[in-house]
């Protein structure tokens, strides 16, 4: 079984499934806002502005077919938030999920968290496939049995049913933000997880739900001194001391939970100068970090701003070891981009399992394999006409300007409104989970 | 340059003022970021301006400055009646009080120049007198902010989140 060793151009990578409505008029509560694979990968879940929470689980593998990759069907599907309404403020709390972290699993069943802007739920995934039978005082429906008729006892026995899987809120962290929650995620103790928002991040005890410890708050004295807000914040893989978060001027901060109960302090600061040369109005809006992930090794981290993606060695704080242009060519047109709010976009990027190649999203449903260790890139396509099963996707590329060749798309062509934000990579093999604006694609290595 | 930095500052304070109609409430990150996009206009914008004003000091150097403080009394006086930029404006850093004064001065310039292109160049989305007011209103507010110990459960954001970008909204006329 491929190990995910190298997947820029290595690897061929085909279709495998696409989730979600074909229809273009998409309705705005199906949008996917989030995407995320479980700690062993065979569940996969999606948030959507809706509240609502799908997972999809790996069927296990036909050994008689090895060439059909197993595919994700529809597990659970429920309402992990509605829309509330801030009676005190005037204000209506979106229900849409902002993200959806995994508990690694202890048990039969599944926990994973999920949250909106305001609240974060533990839900509890859970199968059922057997049913007792056989109550007293009970007729199989329910109805209660007229006590006269009653003449023997018998003991209730457990009997197979159709699998039934059942997804219940087990904690609500409530009230722990005044801003928007922008991440969580679980500590590799398993005990405790942080929540951030724009000025603070909190840290939780999965237990606990009425009260919860800040650790990070950057709020200034007087909010017209605010320069930069937290972007994104991750704890890091193995140190459950450590974690870091990303601001909107650009830096990533490390803080370390030993060294104070408030890491307002930071123990390292990664930060690289700016290129002068690049300098201009929007020069602010393009350094912001939309998302910062470390690596399984826990060595490295890496940011996504609106252009680049950079990967950070936590030794050294100065600049990135790596940065990867994700599509260049848009610098030219940051105009019209602010002017259509596309530069406000929020894109993520992940790491495949052995840290060697790193994914992002771009626009026209184009998303980006960045190889590590080969340094190469390659663009590919989300869409609905290589959909073909086990269609190898072809390399995209977009031609800047100048004369186009045959194949190439030029940047004015792209479609800015379809937009991958959330990818996502099985964490031990090749299967990628790229989400389009209301569609969920699956792509796998090609088998031979 | 700098008609591009004021065609920005315009499209970024729409841009604020419809963030407020936002379902799911203001964004901090946002209004932060549309802040700094008009911060950094309005730097160009009044680069070019004193450039620009530098020059034509060259060409009429005899223009009494009589004629210039004038127009600025007038402004400091009745501030209401011109654009609401320079009422947001504290005294804080005297280099952007500096900027006030040439501001108004050129504010007033261009309205005892041309008083007709006053509602042509104003954007009609700007609220006139009503800034005056919010800015006591939200001095108030966020002095009460900062005095409410906030462990983060008192949910005061929409005070501060108003506050926060008018008091930062410059407008050039």
């Amino acid at each position: 079984m491929a190990g995910a060793g190298g997947g820029g151009n290595d690897v061929q990578w085909c279709f495998s499934q696409v989730k979600g409505a074909i229809d273009d008029d998409v309705a705005e509560a199906d949008i996917i806002s989030t995407v995320e694979f479980n700690h062993s990968g065979e569940l996969l879940a999606t948030g959507d502005k809706g509240g609502r929470v799908v997972i999809f689980q790996q069927e296990t593998e036909n050994k008689s077919q090895p060439q059909c990759r197993s595919e994700y069907n529809v597990y659970s599907t429920f309402q992990s938030h509605e829309p509330e309404f801030d009676y005190l403020k005037s204000l209506e709390i979106e229900e849409k999920i902002n993200k959806i972290r995994w508990l690694p699993q202890k048990n039969a069943a599944q926990f994973l968290l999920s949250t909106n802007d305001k609240t974060i739920k533990l839900w509890k995934i859970s199968e059922r496939d057997k049913r007792p039978e056989g109550y007293n005082l009970k007729e199989e429906d329910g109805r209660y049995r007229d006590a006269a008729t009653i003449t023997t006892l018998r003991v209730p026995v457990f009997r197979p049913m159709d699998l039934m899987v059942e997804a219940s809120p087990r904690r609500v962290f409530a009230n722990g933000h005044t801003y928007h929650i922008n991440s969580i995620s679980v500590n590799s103790d398993n005990e405790t997880y942080l929540s951030a928002d724009d000025l603070r991040i909190n840290l939780w005890h999965l237990e606990i739900t009425d009260r919860s410890f800040n650790v990070v708050d950057i709020k200034p004295a007087n909010m017209e001194e605010l320069t930069e807000v937290i972007t994104a914040a991750e704890f890091h893989p193995h140190q459950c001391n450590t974690f870091v978060y990303s601001s909107s001027k650009g830096t990533i901060r490390l803080c370390d939970m030993r060294a104070s109960a408030l890491c307002d302090k930071h123990s390292k600061l990664f930060e690289e100068p700016e290129d002068p040369s690049n300098r201009s109005f929007f020069s602010e809006i393009i350094s912001s970090i939309s998302d910062v992930k470390f690596s399984h090794n826990g060595r490295y981290m890496m940011t996504r701003d609106y252009l680049s993606v950079k990967i950070w060695d936590l030794n050294m704080e100065n600049r990135p070891v790596e940065t990867y242009q994700v599509h260049e060519y848009l610098r030219s047109k940051l105009c019209s981009l602010y002017e259509n709010d596309c530069i406000f976009d929020k894109f993520e990027c992940c790491w495949n399992g052995n840290d060697s190649v790193v994914m992002t999203g771009s626009y026209n449903n184009f998303f980006r394999m960045l190889d590590r260790s080969q340094r190469r890139d390659v663009t590919l396509e989300a869409s609905r006409e290589s959909c073909k099963p086990r269609q190898v996707l072809k390399p995209r590329r977009v031609c800047a300007g100048g004369k186009r060749k045959k194949d190439e798309i030029s940047v004015d062509s792209l479609d800015f409104n379809k937009k991958i934000l959330h990818t996502a990579w099985h964490p031990q093999e090749n299967i990628i989970a790229v989400a389009t604006t209301n569609n969920l694609y699956i792509f796998q290595e090609k088998v031979n | 340059m700098d008609v591009e930095a004021k065609r920005i500052m315009a499209l970024s304070i729409s841009k604020l003022y419809s963030l407020r109609t936002q379902r799911g409430g203001l964004s901090l990150h946002r209004s932060l970021l549309l802040s700094l996009t008009v911060r950094a206009a309005r730097d160009i914008y009044h680069t070019a301006q004193l450039l620009r004003d530098a020059e034509e000091e060259q060409v009429v150097p005899c223009a009494p400055d009589a004629a210039i403080e004038e127009p600025m009394e007038i402004s400091n006086d009745s501030p209401q009646t011109l654009t609401p930029k320079e009422v947001a404006m504290k005294p804080q850093e005297p280099k952007e009080t500096l900027e006030d004064d040439k501001e108004n001065r050129c504010a007033s310039e261009r309205h005892s120049r041309k008083r007709c292109c006053k509602t042509a160049v104003e954007p009609d989305f700007l609220p006139l007198k009503k800034a005056k007011m919010d800015t006591d209103e939200e001095k108030q507010h966020l002095h009460g902010e900062v005095l409410r110990t906030n462990n983060g459960n008192s949910c005061r954001q929409a005070e501060t989140l108003t506050a926060f970008p008018t008091n930062r909204a410059i407008v050039a006329c």
